[in-house]
């Protein structure tokens, strides 16, 4: 497992991700209330068993920030969307997550910074593996998403520039199962 | 005949300045980033591996389709069958209209350029906003053609690019990039979250789990099917791959060979319809695919061209095209560009739009090598040439060339001998025709070219023979010594003799050979190729000899291969043509053989060493392959110094008649191989093909060089001055 985490943030890494680990599910919020406070303050959370086990929602709140509502405007003015993903991939630095779920999308695409959680133990090798991990849960989703790296442009003069469509600051959370043996 | 817009476009491509540089920069960054992502990787089982899975869907295009369908319509999405440009547009539109969308959203695709939409929604009152950055900026230059495949504004300065937001938003804009990309974003993202409807392309489609798999750096696909309450795909039958295991060597290969990344920051993978907002709360969306054929069927079913449909659109080709990267897709189609590109157009466009860009290709070949669907694009570009002239017939310049007097070998040798007599005006009594008059001028723009030897080569092989006789030869050799050698550089054909002869092998030169009928089959006339073939067989039969031996790439693939291939319908000449094949040598493999392959290493003697740089011709290193073996010899020359050149295996811009064509492209090509031969520091650059030769010495000349260009065979005679 290490050196998959260690393969998985160095490519990450290098496509302009950065990797934050989490001991466990419980050091998220402070992690995140650290990193978030200069990006905004208005989030579109997406809930999942994760955000629940680390009880964020709260957290955040507590520490000032604002949840943003379901609805018809949900992540459309947030400055910050946080969403779980499935599956890391080390060999490229690629996180994969079944998207269907519209709240998923809008936070992961529309705020210019976007939080990754991604459990530690789900970090494989390669895309391979991934979409047999899929496979195996029986229904393939309607809406599976690889990402790497925050969006990026190269269109005018070959000038790399982040943030074009999608986020330009992109915040990966690997979460250890608080088992002691994942820490620095 | 070129038509004359096509010849606008080359003329305005060639002589934008900002193009050129764009492209050459990112020509050089191009090949170091491919080669970085690709270490440790086994490319040639990539590619192996990925046109096998394109090969097998392009032979089941029908049954993919219908399990594809089926598999859609399970999950309650919608197919549209299109054959047609016209039946994919209609649909498209119907669809729009039942939805009331007065504006919609689209990420990059080949398939909705192919088939003209947006002018086509535009005309119906419906407006596409395209959503990839560089498209969106064409979008709003109109007349503007893409530069590039894949980046088809890099020929845009941001100067330009401010410019042309400024009007949008009608006020003044900075000309700073990452400030033009946030404008981009700001008024993208109001299209995104205002557009009824969002189209989008696809970059694979597998047919066991309806899968659309969609790359973008941008995330504007992924926006596009995100937002909006409609979604419609737009599918060539060519991306559909039978397994969804299929995708990983294809998504392997297309970031690396497109962009020379890893992986592209998105890569969404669409297999149903999913909720979006719509009205008072969250409902699935709709989700329509049209799977367009629009003369892919055609294209599967025909023999030859098949092999196209393996092209999974990095646009790799493109990047290492040394004519390219001259003239950018602004010279090719509206859609497809490059090598590819002719072949594509012919069958998604017509043949008729393909007749002008075919003829751009030099066979360098260097795209064949990095193809990762194992495409042999420059063979399918010349079998494309001669369907054009089968169909249009020839130009009248090459019929008379051609017809009247290079399938007439007796007609051709006197006129060249006259030829040699009349030439003294320009040539000065040099052995170069340094400035033609009038329009032949720009024939000899930033090059020299030959003069006519003075006695050809058949007329001094008697002599040699005698000169170089072998008391007991172990080996007869027959020279077969090509055009070249023959009437403008005999002293190739003498060093030959000399070599050879110094390892018992008597030569000999049958008198009735002929010119090989490459340039004929490179301009696409096949019949002045097999009337060539057939003399030459029968000249060659005629000497006897346990080998043939040539020192020209283009004689020799002419002999090894195109002879049988052409011949193939007469069963006795094919044959013939077969066991001539199997003799053919080319000069260094044969001296490679003789010397039993013995690697004497580096010379290590103690004379002065000159140093020799070693130019790769297109055909030697990539059609035969020899490239390692003249290094191998000229290294083990006594007095050699090899040091290798930038670049070496690039182009010199001479490719047959294309040098005379196009010496507009050709004169740019040479002189980036001259810059990188005086940059070597060598005093001798060698090579194994007399067109070269002919090219890089009269390049040399122009410029006053005192470097010297030599045949490897020269400089194994010991001729070095």
């Amino acid at each position: 497992m290490q050196s998959l985490l260690k393969e998985f943030s160095a490519q990450a890494e290098t496509a302009g991700a950065q990797v934050i680990l989490a001991s466990s599910p419980e050091e998220i919020a402070p992690i995140l209330i650290e990193h978030l406070r200069p990006l905004g303050s208005l989030i579109a959370l997406v809930d999942t068993p994760l955000v629940k086990a680390a009880d964020l929602e709260a957290s955040l709140r507590a520490a000032g920030f604002k949840i943003e509502e379901d609805g018809a405007e949900f992540a459309r003015q947030a400055d910050i969307g946080i969403v779980e993903f499935d599956y890391g991939i080390a060999e490229t630095g690629t996180m994969a997550a079944d998207a269907t779920d519209l709240k998923c999308r809008l936070a992961a695409m529309l705020p210019l910074s976007c939080v990754a959680l991604l459990p530690l133990a789900s970090i494989r090798a390669t895309l391979t593996q991934v979409i047999d991990n899929y496979l195996e849960r029986g229904s393939w989703p309607n809406y599976l998403t690889l990402v790497t790296g925050p969006s990026r442009t190269a269109d005018i003069e070959r000038s790399l520039t982040i943030g074009v469509h999608g986020p330009e600051r992109l915040l990966i959370i690997v979460v250890g199962d608080g088992g002691g043996k994942d820490g620095h | 005949m070129a038509t004359k817009e096509f010849k606008q476009r080359l003329h305005r491509a060639l002589n934008n300045s900002s193009l050129r540089k764009a492209l050459e920069s990112f020509g050089d960054a191009y090949v170091i980033s491919r080669e970085a992502v690709y270490s440790g990787r086994d490319f040639e089982a990539l590619r192996q591996k990925i046109a096998a899975i394109k090969s097998e869907a392009a032979g089941r295009y029908e049954e993919l389709a219908d399990q594809f369908s089926r598999a859609v319509e399970a999950r309650g999405g919608r197919v549209f069958r299109a054959s047609d440009a016209a039946a994919a547009r209609e649909y498209i539109l119907k669809v729009a209209q039942e939805h009331g969308v007065t504006d919609l959203v689209k990420s990059k695709s080949f398939a909705s350029e192919e088939i003209h939409l947006n002018e086509y929604l535009q005309e119906h009152g419906v407006n596409p906003h395209e959503t990839d950055l560089a498209e969106w900026i064409l979008q709003l230059m109109p007349g503007e053609r893409p530069s590039h495949m894949v980046m088809p504004a890099i020929h845009l300065l941001k100067e330009e690019v401010a410019e042309v937001f400024s009007r949008y938003l009608g006020q003044p804009v900075e000309a700073d990039i990452s400030k033009l990309v946030r404008i981009a974003r700001r008024e993208l993202r109001k299209k995104f979250l205002t557009a009824g409807m969002g189209i989008s392309g696809a970059n694979i489609a597998v047919a066991e789990t309806c899968t659309i798999v969609i790359c973008t750096n941008e995330g504007n696909a992924r926006l596009t099917t995100t937002v909006p309450s409609v979604h419609l795909a737009i599918v060539g039958l060519e991306k559909l791959v039978p397994r969804l295991k299929d995708i990983v060597p294809i998504l392997e290969a297309l970031p690396r060979s497109g962009t020379g990344q890893h992986i592209t920051s998105y890569v969404t993978l669409i297999s149903g319809p999913v909720p979006a907002w719509r009205g008072e709360g969250e409902s699935l969306k709709e989700l329509h695919v049209v799977l367009l054929d629009n003369g892919r069927s055609r294209m599967a079913a025909d023999p030859v061209f098949k092999e196209a449909l393996q092209c999974i659109r990095c646009a790799s080709c493109t990047n290492v095209c040394p004519v390219f990267q001259l003239v950018s897709g602004q010279a090719y189609g509206e859609v497809y560009s490059g090598g590819i590109g002719c072949i594509l157009t012919a069958f998604f466009s017509s043949l008729e739009e393909a007749a002008d860009i075919q003829s751009l290709c030099l066979s360098c070949r260097r795209c064949a090598e990095v193809c990762p669907g194992n495409i042999n694009i420059p063979e399918l570009v010349l079998k494309l040439r001669h369907r054009v002239v089968d169909k249009k017939g020839l130009s009248p310049g090459y019929r008379i060339a051609l017809h009247g007097v290079v399938s007439k070998p007796k007609l051709m040798h006197s006129m060249l001998r006259a030829a040699a007599r009349l030439q003294r005006p320009v040539t000065g009594g040099t052995s170069f025709i340094r400035h033609l008059p009038l329009f032949f001028s720009p024939l000899t723009k930033g090059r020299s070219l030959p003069a006519i030897a003075s006695v050809p080569f058949r007329n001094l092989s008697q002599r040699l023979e005698q000169e170089y006789k072998v008391a007991k030869p172990h080996l007869k050799a027959a020279l077969y010594a090509g055009c070249v050698i023959d009437f403008v550089y005999p002293q190739i054909g003498e060093a030959i003799y000399k070599v050879l002869g110094r390892y018992g092998v008597q030569v000999t030169f049958p008198q009735g050979q002929a010119c090989c009928g490459a340039p004929a089959s490179y301009a696409g006339d096949d019949e002045t190729a097999v009337k060539l073939a057939k003399i030459n067989i029968a000249a060659l039969e005629e000497a006897n000899a346990d080998v043939i031996v040539t020192a020209c790439p283009t004689c020799a693939v002419a002999l090894k291969n195109d002879f049988v291939e052409l011949l193939s319908e007469e069963p006795e000449w094919s044959e013939r043509a077969r066991a001539l094949a199997k003799r053919v040598k080319d000069f260094t493999e044969l001296v490679n053989e003789l010397t039993s392959g013995e690697d004497r290493g580096e010379y290590k003697g103690k004379e002065q060493t000159v140093k020799v740089t070693y130019h790769d011709s297109c055909h030697f290193k990539r059609s035969m392959g020899l490239d390692q073996v003249a290094r191998k010899l000229l290294r083990s020359q006594p007095g050699v110094e090899l040091v290798e050149m930038k670049d070496c295996d690039r182009c010199c811009g001479f490719a047959g008649s294309y040098n005379v064509k196009y010496p507009q492209i050709s004169a740019p090509i040479l002189k980036r191989k001259l810059n990188s031969i005086i940059e070597s520091g060598a005093q001798v650059v060698s090579m194994d093909c007399p067109g070269c030769i002919v090219q890089i010495r009269g390049g040399l000349d122009q410029l006053n060089s005192p470097i010297k260009v030599k045949h490897t065979a020269e400089i194994l005679a010991a001729e070095l001055e």
